[in-house]
C-alpha cells in the first residue's frame, strides 16, 4: 500500500497562527506521528504551556469580540452550511473524510458514510434552530436581554472559552460538541483523541470556508491525553470544560479542573434492550431482530448508546432462542452490507475466548463463521454483563422482565439508552421503571444508534448546561 | 482404562526419546499418537467432546494433528476440562486470580504429575543446564506451601529438587521479594566464585534490579551463572520491556546475555518453552536470534487472530499449541498470546492487548467487580 502523505490534524485560526513562518512567532514546531487504530501519519503542532496559553487567550478575545455581537441565527446558519460540506456526497470534504476516516479509525467505509450522514442530520441549521428553541424558548435569549414572565429581564451567556476533551470512539461527537459551544457563542478549543483526531479539524476547515470570522473562534489540536502541563493551562484558561471518555479519563480530568470552571462530563455509559413477550409475535420478531442487529452493528457497538445485553421475555409466540437466531441472521446480513471495522489481534482473540467460555459454560452461541464479525450468545440469565463490543451481543432469556429490571438497578448509574419492544402500555410502564433506575433514553428497538437532535444527552441539556444566565432587574 | 494406560505409556515413551530435534519417523509417530490422544480426549472429556461435535470435528473426521480442535484458554474458566474423575486429579493448577474473584480463575486438573515431570524436567535441563552444571538455585518465587496451586511454583519446586545444588533457596514470602537476603546470596556467590542459577518471574527480576539500581549496586556473578525469567504482563503486575530487563541483568549482575533465558509456560499446559540461546551457546554456537524452542512432543502454530487459520511464517498471529503431555485434559490449546513463527521455533510477542477475558473491554469492569 502506498504511504499516505501526512494529514494536518490541527486547526489553528488565521491571525493566531502568527505572521512569520507557518507558526514561527508562536514557536510551534510541527511533528509527525502515527495516530488512530490505523496508525495514519498526522502532523501535530507541539505546544508549550506558553504558546498554548497565548492561543487560548487569543481565542477567548476573539469570542468576546465576534460571537457576542453576531446574531445567533447567523451563527446557526453558517454552522449548518459548513457542516453540510462534511456530510453531503459530492462535497470535496465529505469525499476526503470517506477517504481518510476508514483507514484512520478502522471503521468500514460504509459505516463512516452512514455515520456522517446520520450525524449530519443534527448539524443542520433547522435542527439546531429547533433544538435551541426547545431549550431556551427562542434564539433571542442568547442575543439580548429578554423580558421574563415574572418581571425583569434575563439573558444567557455562553462560556467565553470552552475546552473540549474528545474521545476517539465515535467520529462526529467532537463536531456536535463544538457546534453546541458555538450555539451558545462560546469560543472553543478542541483537544482531540488519538483514536479520531481528524473530523473536528475538517469541521473547522469547512467553517472557515463558509464563515472565516466564526472559524477564527475555534482551534483544534492533539496532544497525548494526560499531558499535565498543557492540560493545566487549558483547564485554567477555560470557563467550561466538556470531556468525553472512560470513567478513568473523566475522573483524571475532573480532579484537575479548577473549582470555578464548569465541568461537563460524559463518562462510560452502557445500553441494553428489553423485548417483552407480547412483542415477540410471529409477525414482529424478525423485524425486531433486524432492528436490534442495527443497534448492535452501528459503530461496532462502540457508542454510549449501544446495547450490551438484550433481555427477551419467554412465553411469547416466538421463543427467545428463535429471536436470537433471527438476530444472528440479521447480523450476518449486516456483516455484508455494513462491514465491521478492522480488529486488533487482541480484540479478535477476546471474542474467540468469550465465545468458547460461553459455549463451554452451556450457553448457546450463534456466530459468524468467517471470523469474529458477529456473535450472539443466548442463555437463561438475568445478569447484566458488559459486552467486549465489536458486535458481540448477549441475549438473556428471562421468565419475566422484572427480573432484568431488578438486576439492572446496579447498572443504573451507568445506564443510558434502553431500546424497548412491547405494547404501548408496557413501554410506558417500563420507561417509568427504567427512568427511576437511571436510564436517560428509552427508544424503540432499532432506534438506539441515532439520537434525535433534540435528545437529552446523558439526561442533560445540550445548550443550557453550558450557559450562565444574567438577570437584569430594573426600577 | 486400558486405553488410558496404553496411551500414557506411549506418550511417556515418546517424550522419553528426548529433547533433541525429532526425525521423520518421530514425526509420523507424533501424528499417530496425537490422533489417538484426540480420540481418547473426545471420548472421556465431555465438554471438549461437545465443543468438537459442534464443529463437526469428530475423531472420524480428523485425519491430521492440525485438524484437532483447539480450545481457547478461557474455556478452562468455564468448565472442568478433564478426562475422568476430578477426584482423581493429583493437583489443580489455577490461573492467577485478579479482580474477577476466584470463581473466574482458570483451573487445570492434572491427573498425573509424573507426565508433567517427564516433560518439564528434561526440557528444563536441555535449555537451562545444557552444560550439565550443578548450581544452587535462587528462586525469586514463593515456596509450594505459600502458593500451592501455581503451576510455575510447582515446576520450580520440582526443578530445584531434581537439579538444585546445596544453597538453593526461595526468596519470596507473603511480604514479597526479600531483596536484602537475595543480595547477600548474590554477594556470597560473587565472593566465593561459585556460579548460581536465578529463577523467577520477569516482575521479580525487575524488582530486584530496580532495588540494585536505586543504590547504585552492581554484582559480578561468576561465569556460568544464569537466569530463567518467565512471563511479563501475564504472571505479575509490573512490566519492564524485555530488552531493558536483559540490559540490566547484564549491567547489574554481570551476566552474559546468552545466559538469560526466557521461559514461556501456561497454567493450562504441562509443557514449557525456553529460549534457544543458552543451549546453542553450550554447543559452541553463537545464537544469531532469540526464539522459543518447541519440544518434540509439542506442536505450535501461529494462527490468524480473526480466522484462527495458520499464518505464513513471519506474520504476527496467535499461538496455538498441541501438547501430548496434556493427555488428561485437552491437548490442543488456543491462546491469546501473540507470536511469529520462524524456521526453528517461534518468537513470543506478549499477550494480545485487550484480550484478557474480564467480562468487558471498557472501564466498567471496575464497577462491576466493585459491586460483586
Amino acid at each position: 500500500m502506498a504511504q499516505r502523505a501526512a494529514l494536518d490534524a490541527f486547526w489553528l485560526p488565521e491571525g493566531l497562527r502568527r505572521a512569520s513562518g507557518p507558526f514561527g512567532d508562536a514557536g510551534l514546531e510541527i511533528q509527525e506521528r502515527a495516530l488512530g487504530p490505523g496508525h495514519l501519519p498526522m502532523r501535530i503542532p507541539t505546544f508549550s504551556p506558553h504558546t498554548l496559553r497565548e492561543l487560548l487567550a487569543g481565542l477567548r478575545e476573539r469570542g468576546s469580540a465576534v460571537l457576542t455581537e453576531r446574531p445567533l441565527v447567523e451563527i446557526v446558519g453558517s454552522i449548518g452550511t459548513a457542516a453540510a460540506r462534511l456530510t453531503s456526497p459530492g462535497e470535496p470534504l465529505y469525499e476526503e473524510l470517506l477517504d481518510t476516516l476508514p483507514e484512520l479509525t478502522g471503521y468500514s467505509r460504509r459505516m463512516i458514510e452512514i455515520g456522517l450522514q446520520r450525524m449530519g442530520a443534527g448539524w443542520t441549521a433547522q435542527a439546531l434552530h429547533s433544538a435551541i428553541e426547545e431549550e431556551f424558548g427562542s434564539l433571542d435569549l442568547l442575543d439580548d436581554f429578554q423580558s421574563r414572565p415574572s418581571g425583569g429581564y434575563h439573558r444567557a451567556f455562553g462560556p467565553p472559552l470552552t475546552v473540549h476533551v474528545f474521545s476517539g470512539n465515535i467520529p462526529g461527537i467532537s463536531v456536535s460538541s463544538l457546534v453546541r459551544a458555538l450555539c451558545v457563542k462560546s469560543a472553543s478549543f478542541g483537544k482531540t483523541a488519538a483514536g479520531e483526531p481528524y473530523l473536528a479539524v475538517c469541521f473547522a476547515r469547512a467553517l472557515a470556508e463558509e464563515d472565516a470570522e466564526l472559524a477564527g473562534c475555534l482551534a483544534v489540536s492533539y496532544w497525548p491525553g494526560g499531558s499535565e502541563d498543557l492540560e493545566a493551562v487549558a483547564f485554567s484558561e477555560a470557563s467550561a470544560v466538556v470531556a468525553y471518555g472512560s470513567d478513568e479519563t473523566i475522573g483524571d480530568v475532573g480532579r484537575r479542573i479548577p473549582p470555578a470552571t464548569r465541568f461537563i462530563a460524559y463518562p462510560n455509559r452502557v445500553g441494553v434492550a428489553l423485548v417483552t413477550r407480547r412483542a415477540l409475535t410471529a409477525e414482529r420478531a424478525r423485524q425486531l431482530a433486524r432492528g436490534a442487529a442495527l443497534d448492535v452493528a452501528t459503530f461496532d457497538q462502540q457508542g454510549c448508546v449501544s446495547p450490551h445485553t438484550i433481555y427477551a421475555e419467554a412465553g411469547g409466540a416466538v421463543d427467545p432462542l428463535d429471536f436470537a437466531r433471527y438476530l444472528g441472521e440479521a447480523l450476518d446480513e449486516l456483516a455484508q452490507r455494513i462491514p465491521r471495522g478492522v480488529m486488533s489481534p487482541g480484540e479478535s482473540a477476546l471474542i474467540h475466548q468469550l465465545r468458547a467460555h460461553a459455549e463451554v459454560r452451556g450457553a448457546t452461541v450463534f456466530a459468524g463463521e468467517r471470523g469474529t464479525e458477529w456473535t450472539v450468545i443466548i442463555e437463561e440469565s438475568a445478569e447484566f454483563e458488559p459486552s467486549p463490543l465489536n458486535r458481540v451481543i448477549r441475549v438473556c432469556c428471562v421468565a419475566d422482565l422484572s427480573e432484568a429490571l431488578s438486576r439492572l438497578e446496579k447498572v443504573g448509574p451507568h445506564l443510558q439508552t434502553v431500546a424497548v419492544a412491547g405494547e404501548t402500555d408496557e413501554v410506558r410502564s417500563l420507561a417509568a421503571r427504567l427512568g427511576a433506575i437511571g436510564a436517560t433514553r428509552v427508544v424503540p428497538v432499532g432506534e438506539a444508534a441515532w439520537p434525535t437532535p433534540h435528545w437529552h444527552h446523558d439526561g442533560r441539556f445540550q445548550f443550557l448546561d453550558l450557559v450562565r444566565f444574567v438577570d437584569l432587574e430594573t426600577d | 482404562m486400558e486405553t488410558q494406560d496404553a496411551l500414557r505409556a506411549a506418550v511417556l515413551e515418546y517424550i522419553g526419546r528426548g529433547v533433541e530435534a525429532a526425525d521423520a519417523a518421530d514425526a509420523d509417530d507424533f501424528e499417530r499418537l496425537a490422533l489417538e490422544v484426540f480420540a481418547y480426549q473426545f471420548a472421556e472429556n465431555e465438554p471438549y467432546r461437545k465443543y468438537c461435535e459442534r464443529r463437526g470435528r469428530t475423531p472420524d473426521a480428523v485425519a491430521r494433528w492440525t485438524e484437532i480442535p483447539a480450545v481457547p484458554t478461557a474455556a478452562f474458566k468455564a468448565a472442568l476440562l478433564l478426562c475422568g474423575d476430578p477426584q482423581e486429579a493429583e493437583i489443580v493448577f489455577r490461573t492467577s486470580g485478579t479482580t474477577a474473584g476466584p470463581e473466574r480463575r482458570g483451573a487445570h486438573h492434572v491427573r498425573d504429575l509424573s507426565l508433567y515431570e517427564a516433560s518439564a524436567l528434561p526440557n528444563f535441563r536441555a535449555h537451562m543446564l545444557p552444560d550439565g552444571a550443578q548450581l544452587p538455585m535462587l528462586i525469586l518465587g514463593p515456596t509450594l506451601e505459600t502458593a500451592p496451586d501455581s503451576s510455575l511454583t510447582w515446576m520450580l519446586e520440582r526443578v530445584r529438587r531434581a537439579f538444585g545444588a546445596d544453597g538453593s533457596a526461595h526468596f519470596v514470602d507473603e511480604s514479597g521479594l526479600r531483596v536484602a537476603e537475595l543480595e547477600q546470596a548474590l554477594a556470597a556467590s560473587e565472593s566465593a566464585g561459585k556460579p548460581v542459577a536465578l529463577l523467577g518471574t520477569a516482575a521479580a527480576f525487575a524488582h530486584l534490579l530496580e532495588a540494585l539500581e536505586a543504590r547504585g549496586r552492581r554484582v559480578r556473578l561468576p561465569a556460568g551463572s544464569r537466569v530463567m525469567e518467565t512471563g511479563g504482563s501475564k504472571r505479575l503486575g509490573r512490566e519492564m520491556p524485555r530488552d531493558e530487563l536483559y540490559g540490566m541483568l547484564v549491567e547489574r549482575l554481570g551476566l552474559s546475555e546468552f545466559y538469560c533465558v526466557a521461559e514461556y509456560g501456561m497454567t493450562e499446559m504441562c509443557s514449557q518453552f525456553y529460549d534457544n540461546v543458552l543451549r546453542e551457546r553450550a554447543r559452541g554456537q553463537s545464537p544469531v536470534s532469540r526464539h522459543k524452542v518447541v519440544p518434540p512432543w509439542v506442536r505450535t502454530q501461529v494462527v490468524d487472530a480473526e480466522t484462527l487459520e495458520p499464518c505464513p511464517d513471519g506474520r504476527l498471529g496467535l499461538l496455538k499449541h498441541l501438547d501430548l503431555a496434556n493427555l488428561d485434559s485437552v491437548m490442543a490449546i488456543q491462546t491469546d498470546d501473540l507470536g511469529i513463527a520462524g524456521p526453528e521455533g517461534f518468537e513470543l510477542m506478549g499477550r494480545a492487548e485487550g484480550a484478557e477475558l474480564r467480562g468487558c473491554s471498557i472501564a466498567i469492569d471496575q464497577w462491576l467487580s466493585a459491586q460483586r
